[in-house]
This record gives structure tokens, C-alpha cells and sequence, in this order.
């Protein structure tokens, strides 16, 4: 065989093993498109979940919870099943999302359940409207929130089967024994975390370099001469700041911030175990 | 009118008038001959008709009629030339597939990107093509070089060829560089910012340069746009105009170089006679070509579909986060390297261009009239040289070399990097057992018994970052920036979502300036479905 012919044959087989490899490739494509698919959605949601804490959580609480009486539940039942309609919004949540995320909000649609504060309510997030955020960033954040769909808790019936009455204002009351592990708990459910643990909206439970944690606070607070208000004792201050926050402002933050209506929405137990929670956070 | 047709006369006139097209087509070679060409037969017609292609054929025009037998030993040229020919055609072939699916805006750019791989069968396939032939060429070219620089083929005629040689180097960098950007993911993003940037440095023009290339002071639409002309449109027609004055040059004037020892070396006058013995290009150049680019077309092909090369595509640029590790690609870190050591303006620009200077002026400067290696020591000793210092540049460009990040930093973004994988991400979701994990003095042979499965992987990433933090704690001899003073570490995992975990990785220890406590904390939030690419 000539050195010509053996190249010319070498050749059509390298040919055909490539032909062959590139068929079998081929064959795969669909499935790896497929998942190549579902990499980018799940890729997606982590970065949505990255944007969200970074950008969202100050308001709509870290797990989407929301807080009562300010600011709606994103990680809500109802958000899924019954909002669209609410508002009358034809296209998808997706959609829903995107519009609502990329513009903010003036004023909130339901000034009796979530007020929100200041004005806006929710800024402009869209790159667009002067926000922050790139529309794909804002894809992604719709993606992680649409996440909670098959998880989301009906908040609404939550609240609505309140475990007993509300404890009112008196700071007087003679309150049950406290759990502070229910107590974590309900920080986290109720919303108080948003804003005492997660972002500094309001005065931080945890010490700090430059303070120590909630318990000691309120143990020091008593014999503070600048203290306006009624307590005695240390759990006495805590019940008094969480159903009647503007008796005492903390220094450094302001009045009408924290929502005053804990009173209706909290039972005398839960009362409890939150205060039970907070005298261990030293 | 029946009998007057006479079959055989048919036959033969329409085997004459096909001959002739076929003459025509392949400009000098009929039937026979065409048949002869493929079999290797020798040429029957006289004068060779082989010979009369390569003048009325614009395509052979520029290829030689034939190579002195002794410079067509495979060792002599190991064929780089032609690979680094072959993978510019494997470049244009690839990248314009892929010109039909990209758009060159920033918002779209990524998007399409990620389209083009997970919406068009073969897409990412092309790809991945498009991106190993770049770097494949980028290396062949430069063995080329390093080639032709051995067998001291630069000198006396060709020393023009080895100056369009220089320039292509240049192109080929540069057709690189470009074309990194257009993905628009961090690495490319803050890979391109850098190096553009260094033009600024260059004196007198270097606002002027960077203004131009970035198209504003920062690279946005009109940078990505410029990037991408410059990488389909001027580059690659320089580089065709190049490439084709360096093929001219080697096919029609000089051919390619022979050994040294048949031209100055102690060799038999029959041996030098034989070393020059003529081998055509049609056939035997021509089947060899035709049977490399077939080699070559499998070793692409099967880099990517069985060795399973990929080529990366990192998070989306973000011009607000600097990533922590910017990298240029593995081609500029000697530059990299260079702006280590000193200031932009000297190492990022001067330097280089007398680099590009004196390796045009090599032909000029090295006066030695002999090619064998062993006649010239200097130049050959200057060139091992120079390549130890590109590889010790190159190590010093990469970040392993002269950059201090904070000990806690670094720990955490050796297990989970901002951009890439990671031993983190690696971790199969199933083993990110929620929970609360300190790092203590010794590590826990199983993180989490309570899986039937166990969590090796998770406890070997807890065991590695234990290793490290208490290395920091304890290691009094390491410098300030790497040391955690009465350091704790905590590993967080919780249940985030479904099918996602948020990972917490928090260190808290005492500043040695200010004897604060201090704490880093970063979250890392996995999916179940994320994949890991
Ligand atoms: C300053 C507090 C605040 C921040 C920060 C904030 N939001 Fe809002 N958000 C609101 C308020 C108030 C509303 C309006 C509720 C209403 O109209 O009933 C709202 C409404 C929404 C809605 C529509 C909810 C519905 O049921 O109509 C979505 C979705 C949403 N926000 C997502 C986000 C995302 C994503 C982020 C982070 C990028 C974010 N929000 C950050 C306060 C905030
Ligand atoms: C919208 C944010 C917000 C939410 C939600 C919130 N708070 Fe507050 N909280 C504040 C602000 C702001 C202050 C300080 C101003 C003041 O004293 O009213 C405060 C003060 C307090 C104080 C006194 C703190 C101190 O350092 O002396 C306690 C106790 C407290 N909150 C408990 C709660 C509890 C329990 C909940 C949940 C049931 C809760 N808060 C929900 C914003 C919030
Ligand atoms: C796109 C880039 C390039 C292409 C396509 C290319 C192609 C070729 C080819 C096909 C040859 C014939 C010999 C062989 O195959 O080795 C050749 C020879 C040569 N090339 Fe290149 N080349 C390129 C870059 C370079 C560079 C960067 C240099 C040096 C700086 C260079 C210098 C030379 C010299 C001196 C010869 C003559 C070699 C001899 O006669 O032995 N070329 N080139």
C-alpha cells in the first residue's frame, strides 16, 4: 500500500469515528438540553435566593413571612392562589412579580393589612425605573420566590385560628410560664427577627461589640433615668415594648416604626414564650 | 435515424465531454489522472500536469508544488505550522455558527450564550469547539514559533517570514482576548476591564487607547460591541491577509527549511542529493494534509464528547463586584505576572512592546550564519532563558503568587470561590445535613452518623476547613494578614427552601491592630438541580 493510499484510508476512518461519535452526541442532545435546562432554573433560584437576602429580607422577612401589620408575606398560600385575582392581573405571577419587583410600589394596595411605611412603599428595584437591579437579576428573584409555591403556609388561617385571645395592653398581666424555644420560634413566624435580628431596622437582640444582648438591656434599662415607662422588672419592660412600643423609644431609632397592634395578634402564651426567649439572649 | 446511433460512439463522446469538465474543474487533471492522484500513481501525461493546478487554481495557487524531501520529516516541523493553520479554519467554520445565535448587546449577550446551549442541539458542542480551537491554536502557534527559532529557520530569506510570524503571534493573542469577552460572564468581564486597562498606562495616547477600546470608561454596549468587530470582523481579515503573505512566502519562495545538517553538516553528498528530492504536492502533500485535518477534526471532537472539555461560563458580569480572584486566561498570566512586579506603564506596556521588538528584530540581531543547534550556543541558551522566565511570569501572574487576602476570606473562597466550583459545590445536596457544625481541634470522623448514607464529602469539605482555620489559629508563625487570633469558625446548613439549602460559612477572631472581635460571614445558597459546570 502506498503511503498515499494508507493516509487516504487512515483518513476515512478518522472520518468515520468522528461521524460516529458526533451521531452518538447527537442521540444525548435532547436530554442534555433538558437538563442543561434544569441546571439554569436551579442556578437561577440560587441567586435569586442570594438577591432576595440581600435586597428583600428587610421587609418581606427572611423565609418570606412578611410581617404583620407592615409588610405582606411573599412565602404566603394566598400569594399563589388568590392574588392575581385580588388585584385582576391577567398575565402569570411570573410576570406579576417581575412588573411589581422592577417598579416598586407608590402605595400599598390593601392600607389596612400591609401599610408598609414611608412613601414609597417598595422602591424601584429595575435598573430601568432607577433601582438597583439588572432585569435578569429580577428574573432570578422572581424564580426563588416562585419556589415557595408548593411549600407556602396559608398565613391568612394561621392568623385567622388565633390559639386563644389576644393579650391586650396591660402590662400588668399576670402572664403563664414562658418556653424560650417556642419563643425562637415565634420570633422568627411573627416577624420580630426581620427586624431585631436580620436587618437593623430595629435594636439588635444579639450583642454586639458594642452591646450586650436584649435581657441585659432591659435588666440595665430600669434604673435608666431617661426611661419613660412603666416596668419593673426586666420581663416587664420586654411585654411593655412589645404591646406598647411608643411608651419608651430605645434611643437611635424612632416611634411608629415597630407595629404597635402585637396586643391583637399575639395570645398571653406567645406573649410568654417571646419573653421567655428574649430574657435568655444575655 | 435509430441505426445511425451508435452506442459505443455515444459512450465515448460523453465520457470525452465529462473528462473535459472534469479537466476544467480541477484545472489541469482529468479522469485518469484525478484516479492516479488518489491511488499515488505517478503522473502519465507530460508536461506533469499536476504542476499546471497550481497555477490556474486560485486555492493551490498559494500552496507549493512541492517540499524538499528532508524538510517534510514529521520532526523537523512536527506539522505546528499547519495545525496552527488548521485551527484558524476551526475557528472561522465554528465561529460563525455561533455569530448566528450570539448578539453583542450586555443585556442579551449572556442570555444568548445560555440559549445557545441549553435551546440549539449541537450548540454548546460548537461551542466548546470554538473555544478549545482557540486555546489549541494559541498554543501551536507558539510551539510554531518555538520551532522555527530551534531549527534556526528565521534567518538569511526568511526572516520576512518570521516577522509576519511575529504579527500573526500578536493576532492570535489578540483574536483570544477578544473573543473572551463576548460571553459576558465575570470572568470575562473583569478579565477584558483589567487588560484594557492597561493600555490606559501606555504613555502619551493611553487615556485616548482606553477611551477607544472600552468605547467609555468602562466597558458596557460600546466596549462589547468594539470587542466584538474587532473579534469577527478586523482581526480575522488581518489575520487571512497575514496568513496567506506567510503561506506565500513559505510555498512559493522558499519552501520550508531543511534540516541544518543536510545544509551545513557532516553528510555524504548522496545523502544531501536525496535530502532534496522533490515531493509533490499533489498527491503526497495533499493526502497528508487531508489525512492531519482528519486527525485533527477527531482530537477536537473527542476532547469535548469523550474527555469531556467544556468550555466555562461563570455568572453574568457584574460591573459592581469585583471578583475575588480575577484571572486573565492562562495565555496573558506572564503579563499578569509582569504588572506584579513593578508599575503599569513600564511592565504593562513598555516592556511588552520591546519584548514584541526584539523578537521581530531576532533575524537582524543574531549575525551567527549557521542553523545547526549545536553552532549556536548563545542564541540557543537566550531562548531556554526566555522560556523560563514566560513559565516562572506565568506562575507569579496566576493568584497563588503575592496576593494577601485575609485569612478568613481566603479559607472560604478556597471552599466555595465565587465564581467556578469548588469542593463545596461539590458536595452531593442529599449530604448538606442541616445543622450547626463548630470547628473544634479535632475533626469528627462522620459529620452527621444520623444518614444511613453518611456525608463524607461534607465531612471531608468540615475536615479541610478545620485544617485551615486551625492552622491560622494556632500557627504563630504565619504572616498577621494570615492569622485567626483566638479564632472560632462555625459551618451553617439550613433548609431553605424546597430543594434548597443555604450554607453559612462564619469566623469570628480577634483583629491583632485594633483587638476587636471581628466576624466574616458568607452565605452560599445550593440547589438540588444545580449541576455542576
Ligand atoms: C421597604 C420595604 C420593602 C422592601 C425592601 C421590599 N418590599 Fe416588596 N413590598 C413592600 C410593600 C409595602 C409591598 C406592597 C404590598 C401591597 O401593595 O399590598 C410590597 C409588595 C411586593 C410584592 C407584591 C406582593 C403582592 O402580594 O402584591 C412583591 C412580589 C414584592 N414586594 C417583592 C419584593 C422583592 C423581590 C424585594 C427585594 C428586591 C422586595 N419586595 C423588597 C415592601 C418592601
Ligand atoms: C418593623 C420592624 C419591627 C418589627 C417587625 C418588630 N420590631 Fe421591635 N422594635 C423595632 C424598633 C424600631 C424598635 C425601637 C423603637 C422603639 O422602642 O419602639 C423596637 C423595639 C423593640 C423592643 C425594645 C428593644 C430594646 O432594645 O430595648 C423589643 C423588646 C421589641 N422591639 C420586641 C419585638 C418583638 C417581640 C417583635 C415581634 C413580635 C418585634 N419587636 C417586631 C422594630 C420592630
Ligand atoms: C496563525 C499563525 C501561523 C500560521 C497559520 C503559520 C503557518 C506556517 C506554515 C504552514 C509553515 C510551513 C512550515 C510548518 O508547517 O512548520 C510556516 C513556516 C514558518 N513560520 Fe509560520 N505560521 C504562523 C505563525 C508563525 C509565527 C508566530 C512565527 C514566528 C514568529 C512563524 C514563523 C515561521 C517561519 C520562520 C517559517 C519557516 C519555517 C521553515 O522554513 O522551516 N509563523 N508557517
Amino acid at each position: 500500500m502506498s503511503r498515499v493510499q494508507l493516509e487516504i484510508s487512515l483518513g476515512i476512518l478518522f472520518v468515520a469515528l468522528t461521524s460516529a461519535l458526533l451521531i452518538w452526541y447527537g442521540l444525548n442532545e435532547p436530554k442534555r438540553m433538558a437538563e442543561y435546562e434544569l441546571h439554569q432554573r436551579a442556578k437561577a433560584i440560587e441567586v435569586g435566593a442570594e438577591l432576595y437576602d440581600i435586597n428583600c429580607k428587610g421587609c418581606h422577612g427572611p423565609q418570606g413571612e412578611g410581617v404583620v401589620g407592615l409588610w405582606p408575606p411573599l412565602n404566603d398560600r394566598h400569594f399563589f392562589t388568590n392574588r392575581l385575582t385580588e388585584v385582576g392581573w391577567s398575565g402569570t405571577l411570573e410576570d406579576y412579580i417581575i412588573s411589581t419587583v422592577s417598579s416598586g410600589r407608590l402605595v400599598s394596595t390593601r392600607p389596612d393589612l400591609y401599610p408598609g411605611q414611608g412613601r414609597p412603599v417598595m422602591p424601584a428595584w429595575a435598573e430601568r425605573y432607577g433601582g438597583p437591579l439588572r432585569d435578569d437579576q429580577i428574573r432570578n428573584l422572581a424564580a426563588f420566590i416562585l419556589n415557595w409555591k408548593d411549600t407556602a403556609p396559608d398565613r391568612t388561617a394561621q392568623m385567622a385560628e388565633m390559639a386563644g385571645p389576644p393579650t391586650g395592653t396591660d402590662i400588668n398581666k399576670q402572664l403563664p410560664e414562658g418556653d424560650p424555644v417556642r419563643g425562637q420560634g415565634l420570633a422568627a413566624a411573627k416577624g420580630c427577627a426581620v427586624c431585631h435580628i436580620s436587618a437593623p431596622t430595629g435594636p439588635a437582640w444579639l450583642a454586639t461589640p458594642d452591646q450586650p444582648g436584649i435581657a441585659t438591656r432591659a435588666e440595665e434599662i430600669l434604673t435608666d433615668p431617661n426611661y419613660t415607662g412603666n416596668a419593673k422588672t426586666a420581663a416587664q419592660y420586654l411585654h411593655e415594648s412589645i404591646v406598647l412600643p411608643n411608651v419608651y423609644i430605645v434611643p437611635g431609632f424612632q416611634a411608629g416604626v415597630m407595629p404597635a397592634n402585637y396586643g391583637d395578634t399575639l395570645t398571653d402564651q406567645e406573649l410568654a414564650d417571646i419573653i421567655a426567649y428574649l430574657l435568655t439572649l444575655k | 435515424m435509430l441505426k445511425s446511433l451508435d452506442l459505443q460512439d455515444l459512450k465515448s463522446k460523453l465520457y470525452q465531454a465529462i473528462d473535459n469538465r472534469v479537466r476544467i474543474i480541477t484545472a489541469g487533471l482529468n479522469i485518469r489522472e484525478l484516479r492516479n492522484v488518489l491511488r499515488g500513481d505517478p503522473p502519465e501525461e507530460k508536461p506533469n500536469p499536476r504542476y499546471k493546478v497550481h497555477t490556474t487554481s486560485f486555492l493551490f495557487h498559494i500552496r507549493p508544488r512541492y517540499y524538499e524531501k528532508a524538510s517534510t520529516i514529521f520532526t523537523h516541523t512536527f506539522r505546528l505550522g499547519f495545525f496552527s493553520m488548521f485551527f484558524f479554519v476551526v475557528e472561522a467554520i465554528t465561529g460563525i455558527i455561533l455569530m448566528i445565535y450570539y448578539s453583542p448587546v450586555p443585556s442579551e449577550a449572556y442570555q444568548s450564550i445560555l440559549n445557545l446551549e441549553s435551546n440549539v442541539p449541537f450548540g454548546k458542542l460548537i461551542r466548546d469547539l470554538h473555544r478549545l480551537g482557540a486555546e489549541a491554536m494559541v498554543i501551536f502557534v507558539f510551539l510554531h514559533m518555538v520551532r522555527t527559532f530551534i531549527t534556526g529557520s528565521y534567518k538569511k530569506e526568511r526572516s520576512f517570514t518570521w516577522f509576519t510570524g511575529v504579527l500573526l503571534l500578536g493576532v492570535t493573542l489578540f483574536l483570544s482576548f477578544f473573543g473572551y469577552l463576548l460571553p459576558w460572564d465575570q470572568l470575562a468581564y473583569w478579565a477584558v476591564t483589567i487588560g484594557t486597562g492597561m493600555a490606559e498606562a501606555a504613555p502619551l495616547f493611553g487615556r485616548e487607547a482606553n477611551l477607544l477600546l472600552r468605547g467609555g470608561p468602562d466597558i458596557g454596549a460600546n466596549g462589547l460591541l468594539r470587542a466584538y468587530l474587532l473579534h469577527v470582523v478586523l482581526l480575522p481579515a488581518v489575520a487571512v491577509l497575514l496568513i496567506s503573505i506567510h503561506y506565500y512566502k513559505v510555498s512559493r519562495e522558499h519552501g520550508i527549511s531543511l534540516p541544518a545538517k543536510y545544509e551545513e553538516g557532516d553528510v555524504s553528498p548522496e545523502e544531501k542529493k536525496n535530502a532534496r528530492q522533490r515531493i509533490d504536492f499533489i498527491p503526497d502533500l495533499l493526502s497528508h494534509e487531508v489525512f492531519l485535518t482528519s486527525v485533527g477534526i477527531f482530537a477536537l471532537v473527542a476532547s469535548v464528547i469523550v474527555f469531556g472539555y467544556s468550555a466555562p461560563l461563570e455568572n453574568i458580569a457584574n460591573p459592581q463586584v469585583t471578583p475575588l480572584d480575577t484571572k486573565a486566561p492562562w495565555y496573558f498570566w506572564w503579563l499578569q505576572g509582569l504588572l506584579k512586579l513593578g508599575d503599569k506603564t513600564l511592565m504593562g506596556v513598555i516592556l511588552p512592546t520591546l519584548v514584541v521588538a526584539l523578537l521581530i528584530a531576532i533575524p537582524y540581531i543574531d549575525r551567527n550564519p549557521y542553523r545547526s543547534l549545536y553552532k549556536r550556543p548563545v542564541a540557543v541558551g537566550i531562548g531556554i532563558l526566555s522560556l523560563l522566565v514566560l513559565v516562572v511570569l506565568s506562575y507569579m501572574g496566576t493568584p497563588l503568587y503575592g496576593i494577601e487576602t485575609p485569612a478568613a476570606t481566603r479559607i472560604v473562597q478556597d471552599l466555595a470561590p465565587e465564581e467556578g466550583v469548588g469542593p463545596l459545590r461539590q458536595v452531593p445536596f442529599d449530604q448538606l445535613q442541616p445543622g450547626t457544625y463548630e470547628v473544634k481541634e479535632t475533626v469528627p470522623r462522620d459529620l452527621c452518623p444520623n444518614l444511613d448514607f453518611g456525608c463524607p464529602a461534607l465531612t471531608s469539605v468540615f475536615a479541610e476547613y478545620s485544617r485551615r482555620v486551625n492552622r491560622a489559629i494556632n500557627d504563630t508563625s504565619l504572616p498577621k494578614i494570615q492569622r485567626l487570633p483566638n479564632g472560632q469558625a462555625f459551618l451553617i446548613i439550613e433548609d431553605w427552601q424546597t430543594d434548597l439549602r443555604k450554607v453559612t460559612f462564619r469566623i469570628l477572631w480577634d483583629d491583632p491592630d485594633t483587638q476587636q472581635r471581628k466576624t466574616y460571614e458568607r452565605h452560599i445558597f445550593l440547589h438540588r438541580l444545580r449541576g455542576n459546570e
